[in-house]
């Protein structure tokens, strides 16, 4: 009395209500489900074009050591070629020592200059010039200037009166930058939209340069339009020494590495968070409370009637009973020709009376009475094949007596 | 006490004001301002206690059929409730509607409609009544859940009573109670009446004849007042399902148009159902509470997965019925279950009483053995096959035991049980 199953629909297949088969289920739950599918593949899409349309940067990217397309060896060979002296700093102390008030002090990959960098490299007496810096590098180092927006590709004149860019003429500036100067500076290689690709302004007795474009100096770009004639002259243009400043990774440790995510984090945000959990409780409580109990009920067994037929069916196949079932066959078979030739019902399991139906039987049938014998008491078929041939042949004789 | 989804958003949208300012009274602000909004809920929403709850409607409903229950809802507090209200019935009553919105002034009631269509037999008892009052800001509730007992009835479908009226003109027949007035058979002597043309000359009376100046000739009748013994197998034989009915329910529908029908026709008729212990029993009931009574012993039956008593059975029914009856065992011919249990017994049982065997056979057996075309069908037309022969023996053996058997597929058991009774009643066999 006490089980699991339902009390209707699996027994019978056809009766009853049709349960929903594996294919509908997983229809359902895919048409439920694909509002959230759809929305985190968009955000994996999304997530995916930005990180694609990031310019990357590789590790020796300005290197001056680096004979890659991004390296800037080429720049380096040449200004020690026509006799300034190039000194190559991997650190903004050593920058620092090793300028003089003449020495330009070429500042790239600024993303890697640490507070305590920035703050030497303000208050060195020597002449900068920054390469795409940071918003943070170009606040303390040139506060003046603005950074706007990544301008357009295009080479045109510098359209300002600065030396070295005049000298140079058109010039090819790829992914740059654009600044804008408050108050006295001059701006070069400006857009039509506002905003320039290079502006130089005077920060105290030191010149500031700030080129929006890292390409001018790259082995890849050196050769193009006046690019090697704009990055000699902002390099080595006015002093006799340069010192390439491109600085290794802070180490770890160091500043504010030590902070962690929580002391990162505003205190209204972690209010914020602690509210939310709050909210998630509550709605929790609201959907556990139910409308009453869930009602659980003694369901009655289901066991089909003509289970065990089936699995003595089964069991024959598995066994390769021939024998059983065709004794099965033929003795259902006698049983129901017995009648039908007038003889008492009796004699249908009776071995005597063999001869005595088969006689009958061929009688009124086409058949003769060796292959109405071998069909009702032959052998036991050898195959399968023999015993759906005998179930048709029987089925056969059947029709015929009864037609007859 | 519950907790509604609008405090949920509530809190949800409070978490918005740490960001603005970002303190802890803030938060500790909307802490406040949302459990002052529940604490006001939970005293303002109305009384659920103060509900009291009576019920009224059927009490017994066919299964197939609906049932109406009412439920009473009386509020005595001082204010008017306005609640979502579910009654709780197990999940085979069929209850609905599941949920209902009440609204009950101070001091009146209120009746909501229940319509219960049971989808098994048996009794149904509610389980619980349980109001939700939501407070006027729509935070926080008042909850109960309150018993309210009521028990519906689901009595067994009867679905062959169709067959009752053929079978009460066939019996008709019998009795000469006909309205063509044709003589009735039978071996009970009836009354005397003049001879007219086309009665059997072998029934002329010659003594009442020499005794007035007409021919005069007996009438007989089928005997009354018999007694029949239904006795249904609730043991694990009459769980297995046949088409999607257990085999105990379709016995129970051929008992049914068998007690109808022998009740009219002036028999006695007792049920008792058995496996291990007596189940149920109706005995000695007038013709006219016959039925009734044995519905409503029949609803709560279910069949019981051991293997029945044969022993048990036959000696309760030896202690209990002393004169000859007709004993109608609606059981299912399985050869080891009746090997084992009964055949031993019969000598012992038809001895006394006439016996009658009634078993539901399976059109499952029927289909599988005129299966053919592929080795899976073969062998299950040759394994049912084997089971009918199983059967076929089964019923020789029992019919040499001088025991009735009828044997018929599930919607033609009742009008083939009532025609054996039937021909028993004719030839005078009672």
């Amino acid at each position: 009395m006490v089980t699991q199953t339902a009390p209707q629909g699996s027994s019978q297949g056809a009766q009853g209500p049709a349960e929903p088969s594996a294919r509908q289920v997983a229809g359902r739950r895919w048409r439920s489900a694909r509002g959230v599918v759809a929305a985190l593949l968009a955000m994996v899409v999304v997530a995916v074009i930005l990180a694609a349309l990031r310019p990357s940067t590789s590790p020796d990217a300005l290197d001056p050591t680096s004979p890659k397309p991004d390296g800037s060896r080429a720049l380096v060979e040449i200004l020690r070629q026509h006799g300034t002296q190039v000194t190559v700093a991997r650190h903004a102390n050593d920058a620092v020592n090793q300028a003089r008030p003449d020495t330009v002090i070429v500042v790239t990959r600024t993303e890697r200059l640490t507070n305590e960098d920035l703050v030497l490299l303000s208050n060195v007496q020597a002449n900068l010039l920054l390469v795409q810096p940071t918003s943070f590098a170009l606040a303390d180092l040139a506060p003046r200037v603005r950074e706007d927006y990544p301008g357009p590709v295009e080479a045109d004149a510098p359209g300002c009166s600065l030396q070295a860019a005049t000298l140079a003429g058109a010039v090819t500036l790829h992914e740059a930058m654009t600044y804008e100067v408050t108050g006295p500076g001059t701006e070069c290689y400006g857009t039509k939209y506002g905003g320039a690709r290079l502006v130089q302004v005077q920060n105290g007795a030191n010149t500031v340069t700030v080129l929006g474009s890292r390409g001018p100096l790259t082995n890849r770009r050196l050769t193009e339009q006046g690019n090697a004639a704009l990055s000699m002259n902002l390099a080595a243009g006015s002093g006799s020494s340069v010192v390439w400043l491109i600085p290794d990774l802070p180490k770890t440790g160091s500043g504010a590495g030590q902070k962690s995510l929580g002391d990162l984090l505003p205190f209204g945000t972690k209010l914020f968070f602690l509210e939310l959990i709050v909210a998630v409780l509550l709605v929790a409580l609201w959907r556990a409370r139910r409308l009453g109990p869930v009602v659980a009920e003694a369901l009655p067994v289901v066991v089909r009637s003509a289970e065990t037929v089936e699995g003595r069916a089964r069991l024959y196949r598995a066994g390769h009973a021939r024998d059983r079932a065709s004794d099965a066959l033929r003795s259902g078979a006698r049983e129901r020709l017995v009648p039908l030739l007038g003889l008492p019902r009796g004699r249908a399991q009776d071995p005597s009376a063999a001869q005595e139906i088969v006689t009958a039987v061929a009688r009124r049938t086409p058949y003769d009475e060796p292959y109405v014998g071998a069909a009702l008491y032959g052998p036991p078929p050898v195959d399968d094949a023999g015993l759906i041939a005998l179930s048709d042949v029987l089925d056969d004789l059947e029709r015929q007596v009864r037609q007859s | 006490m519950a907790l509604t989804g609008r405090l949920g958003l509530l809190a949800l949208l409070g978490a918005i004001v740490p960001l603005f300012a970002p303190e802890w009274w803030a938060l500790f602000a909307v802490w406040g301002a949302l459990l002052l909004g529940v604490l006001a809920d939970l005293a303002l929403a109305g009384n659920v206690r103060a509900l009291r709850f009576h019920r009224a409607g059927d009490k017994n409903v066919r299964l197939g059929e609906s049932a109406q229950v009412s439920l009473i809802v009386e509020n005595l507090g001082r204010r008017r409730l306005k609640a979502r209200l579910r009654d709780v019935w197990p999940p085979s009553a069929g209850a609905t509607p599941r949920m209902v919105r009440v609204d009950v002034p101070a001091g009146e009631r209120r009746r909501v409609e229940m319509t219960l269509t049971p989808t098994r037999r048996g009794d149904r008892k509610a389980v619980t009544v349980v109001v939700r009052s939501v407070g006027p800001l729509g935070l926080a509730a008042r909850q109960l859940s309150r018993a309210a007992p009521w028990t519906v009835r689901a009595l067994p479908a009867f679905p062959s009573r169709r067959h009752l009226p053929a079978k009460l003109a066939r019996l008709r027949e019998l009795t000469g109670a006909h309205v063509t007035l044709i003589r009735g058979r039978g071996t009970e002597f009836d009354s005397l009446r003049e001879y007219v043309d086309g009665d059997d000359v072998r029934s002329i009376d010659w003594r009442a004849t020499a005794r007035r100046n007409d021919i005069v000739v007996r009438t007989w009748r089928p005997e009354r007042d018999r007694r029949i013994y239904l006795v249904l197998d609730t043991g694990r034989t009459s769980a297995g399902r046949v088409g999607d009915i257990p085999r105990l329910d379709c016995s129970m529908d051929a008992a049914l148009l068998l007690g109808a029908l022998a009740s009219r026709a002036g028999d006695r008729v007792d049920l008792l159902a058995y496996d291990r212990r007596v189940r149920t029993r109706v005995e000695g009931a007038s013709r006219t509470d016959l039925l009734p009574a044995m519905v409503h012993a029949m609803a709560p039956l279910e069949p019981e997965l051991i293997e029945c008593d044969a022993a048990g059975m036959v000696s309760t029914l030896m202690a209990r019925v002393r004169q000859r009856c007709l004993v109608v065992l609606l059981t299912e011919l399985n050869a080891a279950a009746l090997e084992e249990g009964l055949l031993p017994l019969l000598p012992q049982l038809t001895a006394r009483h006439l016996v009658m065997i009634a078993a539901v056979s399976d059109p499952r057996v029927g289909e599988m053995a005129a299966g053919r075309g592929d080795l899976a069908s073969v062998y299950d037309a040759a394994a049912a096959e084997r089971a009918r022969a199983e059967r076929r023996h089964l019923t020789a053996e029992l019919r040499g035991h001088g025991v009735e058997v009828v044997d018929a597929p599930p919607d033609e058991i009742a009008p083939a049980l009532a025609d054996a009774y039937l021909a028993l009643k004719a030839a005078g066999r009672l």
